[in-house]
C-alpha cells in the first residue's frame, strides 16, 4: 500500500490546522456562510437534511486495516456508529457536527487519510479496478497509475477551478470493473503491437441529467505519457468548457458539442506543443510508487483440501464460493467479496463493529489490504485458499457473508431522500424492499446476474442509467414515483438504459421488478443473463408485463 | 399555515423557529397563519448568521389533528432517515412523530416556500 511520506504528512497537517481556523472564524461570525461554504466543501463537508455529511476519500478504493479501523473509530466516536460506502469508493458519514470536523480530519490525517477533493470543481478521488493487483486478467496494477494521477492532481494549481467536477477511473483489464465508460476520463490499459503497454483514453462519459458514454479519443497512449496527455485534456477542457451554465459545464457536454474527433484533435495539438517531459513521471518515481504495490505472496498449492472438504459438506459455503470468491493471479490465493447487501440492510452501510471485523480479517488473512468496490461492497483481495473457511466463518458471524454478489439483491442505491438535500425521492427503502422480495438465495441464484441501480434524483449518484434495471426517483405532484430503465451496463459492454414506460408509484416498483424477472425467466435462452435476454427481445415484453394492469 | 426551519450551524441539526428561539421538535414550532409575521420571522432568522444556516419557510398541513409539514422532504427532516428508525428525532417516538409519519403530501418540490432562489 502506498505510504505517505513526511512532506505529505506535513501538508495534510497544515491543511487541518487551516480548516480548524476557518471553522473557528465561521462559528465566531468572522466569515459568512457564503464565504465559508466553498471552504467546507473543499474539505468534503456538506450540509444535508439532518446534519453535516463528511465524505472521506479512499483513493482507488484501497484501505489497510489501520485505515479501516480509524474509519470505524471516527464513525463510532463522532457519528452514529456506521458509515456509507459510495459508488465513488468514498465513505460518507451522515451525522457529523461542524465543530467536530477539524478533529475528525486530524484523526484521519494520522493514518494518511483526508477529504480533499471529494467535492468542488477539481479532479476528484481517482478510482480503479477493485480487483487490481490480484486478478489474473490484468496487464498491470492500475493503482500504480491511479496513484501517479492522485499525486499529480492533488491541489494542482492549474486544475483547482475547473468548469465543473472531474472524475477519472483506471483499469488494466479487458473486463471493466471500474465503469470507465461513464467517467470524465476513463483509462483502460491495452497492450500495443510491440508488446508495450498503453492506455485507451476515453473522454466525456458521465451520468447525471445528460448521460453519455465516453468516446475513445486515443486508442493507444504509451503509459509513460499518461500525465502529459491528461494535462492536455484538462487544458482543452479548462479553456473551452462552459462556465455559464452548471448543467452544461461537464466535459461530456464539450466533447458532445465539438464532436469526439474535433476534441481529440485539440487535445493532440495541445499535447504536441506541451513540454511533456516536465510532466511525465520519470521511471525512478514510477518505480518508487510501484514498490508500494508489490505484496509478498507465498508459493502455495493451487488447491486446498480444507476448502474442498467444507464445500462438500456445507452447501451455504459452496454457494459463498460460487458467488463471493474469485480466482487470484497467484496460485493458492483468492479474492473474497464482502457483501454489504444483506437483504433488508441499507446498501453500502457498514457498522463500526463490522469495519473492525473486516480490518482484522484483512490484517490476518489478506496481506493487510481491503478494497472498496463501486458496487458498494468490500473485497479482501489476497486470501489464501486454506484460510477461506475461517474467513467465511468470521464474515458470516458479522453478517458480511451474504452470497449475492452481482445477483438481484446486490443493489446499488444512493442515500436519496433519507439523507440527501437534493433528492426527489427515497432510494434506500426501494432497494431494501426489492432485496427482501428476492432474499431466498436459491431463487436469486436461479435468476443469475442482474444489476439493479437506484438513484433518488437525476444526478444519478446511484448509476441508474447503467443498471440492467435502473430506477430513478422522481417527484410527481408531491408523491414519490420511480422511472424504470432497462438494458444499461457500466461495464465493457457499456450502454445507457432505455425507458420502460411511465413512472411507477413507490408501492408498484418491487412488483414491477418481479414481473420483469418473470418475463426474463420465460424468454431466456441457454446461458443468457437478464441483460442478454433484454438485448435480444427489446423492451416490448417487459413493458407489456408491467403495464398489463393499466390497459 | 407556515413554519420556519433551518439547520443549526454548529451541529447541522434540523430546527424550527419558536418566538425567537430554535427548537428541535416540530411539535414545538411556532406556526404562522399570517404571511407578514412569517416573513418577519424569516428576516430575523436570516440575521442569526452564527446560529442557523439557510432558514426558510415551509407549508404546514393538518394530520391526525396535529400539524405536519406539507412536504415529504420536510417531514423526513422532522423525523430522521426512514431506513434507520432509531436515528434522529423519530427515535424518541410520540404522537407527534406518528402524526408526521402518517401525513401525506408533497415529496419535494412543493412545500418549501421560495424554493427557487437566486444563484
Ligand atoms: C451530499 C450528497 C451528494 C451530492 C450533493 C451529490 C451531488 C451530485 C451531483 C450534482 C451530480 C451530478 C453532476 C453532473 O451531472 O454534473 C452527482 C453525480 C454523481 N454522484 Fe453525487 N452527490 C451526492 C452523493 C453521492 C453519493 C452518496 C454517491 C455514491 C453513492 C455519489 C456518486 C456520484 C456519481 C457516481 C455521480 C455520477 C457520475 C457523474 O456524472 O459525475 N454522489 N452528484
Ligand atoms: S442521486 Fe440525487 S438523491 Fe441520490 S445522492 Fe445523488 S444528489 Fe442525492
Amino acid at each position: 500500500m502506498y505510504q505517505y511520506d513526511v512532506i505529505d504528512k506535513e501538508f495534510t497537517d497544515d491543511r487541518v490546522a487551516e480548516f480548524r481556523e476557518q471553522v473557528g472564524r465561521r462559528i465566531a461570525g468572522e466569515i459568512t456562510e457564503d464565504q465559508f461554504k466553498p471552504i467546507r466543501l473543499l474539505n468534503g463537508l456538506y450540509l444535508q437534511l439532518h446534519a453535516y455529511m463528511l465524505r472521506i476519500a479512499i483513493p482507488y478504493g484501497t484501505l489497510t486495516s489501520k485505515k479501516l479501523r480509524k474509519l470505524a473509530w471516527v464513525a463510532s466516536t463522532y457519528d452514529q456508529g456506521y458509515g456509507h460506502f459510495t459508488t465513488r469508493t468514498n465513505l460518507q458519514l451522515h451525522w457529523i457536527k461542524l465543530k467536530d470536523a477539524p478533529d475528525i480530519l486530524a484523526a484521519l490525517g494520522e493514518v494518511g487519510m483526508h477529504s480533499m477533493q471529494t467535492s468542488g470543481n477539481t479532479i476528484r478521488n481517482v478510482t480503479a479496478d477493485p480487483y487490481a493487483g490480484a486478478t489474473a486478467d490484468e496487464l498491470d496494477d492500475p493503482r500504480v497509475w491511479a496513484e501517479a494521477i492522485r499525486q499529480w492532481s492533488t491541489l494542482h494549481p492549474e486544475f483547482s477551478f475547473l468548469p465543473r467536477k472531474f472524475k477519472i477511473a483506471v483499469t488494466a483489464s479487458a473486463k471493466d470493473r471500474a465503469a470507465t465508460r461513464v467517467y470524465d476520463i476513463g483509462l483502460a490499459m491495452r497492450r500495443g503491437r510491440g508488446g508495450e503497454l498503453g492506455f485507451e483514453v476515453m473522454v466525456g462519459g458521465g451520468l447525471g441529467r445528460t448521460p453519455y458514454l465516453g468516446a475513445t479519443i486515443r486508442e493507444f497512449l504509451p503509459t509513460r505519457h499518461l500525465l502529459s496527455y491528461l494535462q492536455a485534456i484538462l487544458r482543452v477542457y479548462n479553456r473551452y468548457g462552459r462556465r455559464d451554465n452548471i448543467w452544461k459545464a461537464r466535459i461530456k457536454v464539450l466533447v458532445a458539442s465539438l464532436g469526439a474527433e474535433a476534441f481529440a484533435r485539440q487535445v493532440e495539438a495541445e499535447w504536441e506543443k506541451s513540454e511533456q517531459e516536465q510532466v511525465d513521471l520519470p521511471d525512478i518515481e514510477l518505480a518508487r510508487i510501484r514498490a508500494d504495490f508489490t505484496p509478498k505472496f507465498e508459493a502455495l498449492k493451487p488447491r486446498s483440501e480444507a476448502v474442498e472438504k467444507l464445500k462438500a459438506s456445507d452447501p451455504a459455503f459452496a454457494r459463498f464460493l460460487r458467488h463471493n470468491v474469485h480466482p487470484h493471479k497467484v496460485p493458492g490465493y483468492a479474492l473474497v467479496d464482502v457483501s454489504l447487501k444483506t437483504p433488508g440492510q441499507t446498501p453500502g452501510d457498514m457498522t463500526s463493529e463490522q469495519m473492525n471485523v473486516a480490518a482484522d480479517l484483512a490484517e490476518t488473512y489478506s496481506l493487510d489490504e481491503i478494497r472498496v468496490n463501486y458496487t458498494q461492497n468490500l473485497i479482501l483481495p489476497h486470501v489464501k485458499l486454506d484460510d477461506l473457511p475461517a474467513v467465511y466463518a468470521a464474515l458470516k458471524a458479522a453478517g458480511l457473508a451474504t452470497p449475492n454478489i452481482d445477483l438481484i439483491s446486490d443493489i446499488i442505491a444512493c442515500p436519496g431522500l433519507d439523507y440527501c438535500a437534493l433528492a426527489n425521492a427515497r432510494a434506500i427503502p426501494v432497494a431494501q424492499h426489492i432485496a427482501e422480495r428476492f432474499a431466498d438465495p436459491e431463487r436469486a441464484e436461479a435468476i443469475g446476474e442482474l444489476k439493479i441501480k437506484i438513484s433518488g434524483c437525476i444526478n444519478a449518484c446511484g448509476h441508474h442509467h447503467v443498471g440492467h434495471i435502473g430506477i430513478l426517483g422522481v417527484d410527481k405532484k408531491g408523491e414519490e414515483f420511480y422511472q424504470v430503465t432497462l438494458g444499461g451496463s457500466g461495464e465493457e459492454d457499456a450502454a445507457l438504459g432505455s425507458m420502460l414506460g411511465p413512472a411507477l408509484p413507490a408501492d408498484k416498483v418491487t412488483d414491477a421488478v418481479e414481473q420483469m424477472v418473470e418475463v426474463y425467466l420465460r424468454e431466456r435462452r441457454d446461458g443468457e443473463r437478464f441483460l442478454d435476454t433484454f438485448r435480444r427481445t427489446g423492451v416490448a415484453p417487459f413493458k407489456e408485463a408491467v403495464y398489463a394492469d393499466a390497459h | 399555515m407556515k413554519a420556519l426551519t433551518g439547520n443549526m450551524l454548529q451541529d447541522g441539526e434540523a430546527v424550527f423557529w419558536s418566538h425567537g428561539r430554535w427548537v428541535a421538535r416540530f411539535r414545538d414550532a411556532e406556526l404562522f397563519d399570517d404571511a407578514g409575521k412569517a416573513e418577519a420571522a424569516e428576516g430575523a432568522a436570516k440575521s442569526q448568521q452564527t446560529v442557523v444556516v439557510d432558514p426558510y419557510l415551509i407549508d404546514v398541513i393538518e394530520s391526525e389533528g396535529l400539524w405536519a409539514p406539507l412536504s415529504f422532504r420536510e417531514r423526513v427532516r422532522c423525523l430522521g432517515p426512514t431506513n434507520h428508525p432509531q436515528h434522529g428525532k423519530q427515535a424518541d417516538g410520540g404522537d407527534d412523530i406518528d402524526a408526521l409519519r402518517h401525513a401525506i403530501g408533497a415529496a419535494r418540490s412543493t412545500g418549501r416556500v421560495n424554493l427557487i432562489k437566486r444563484k
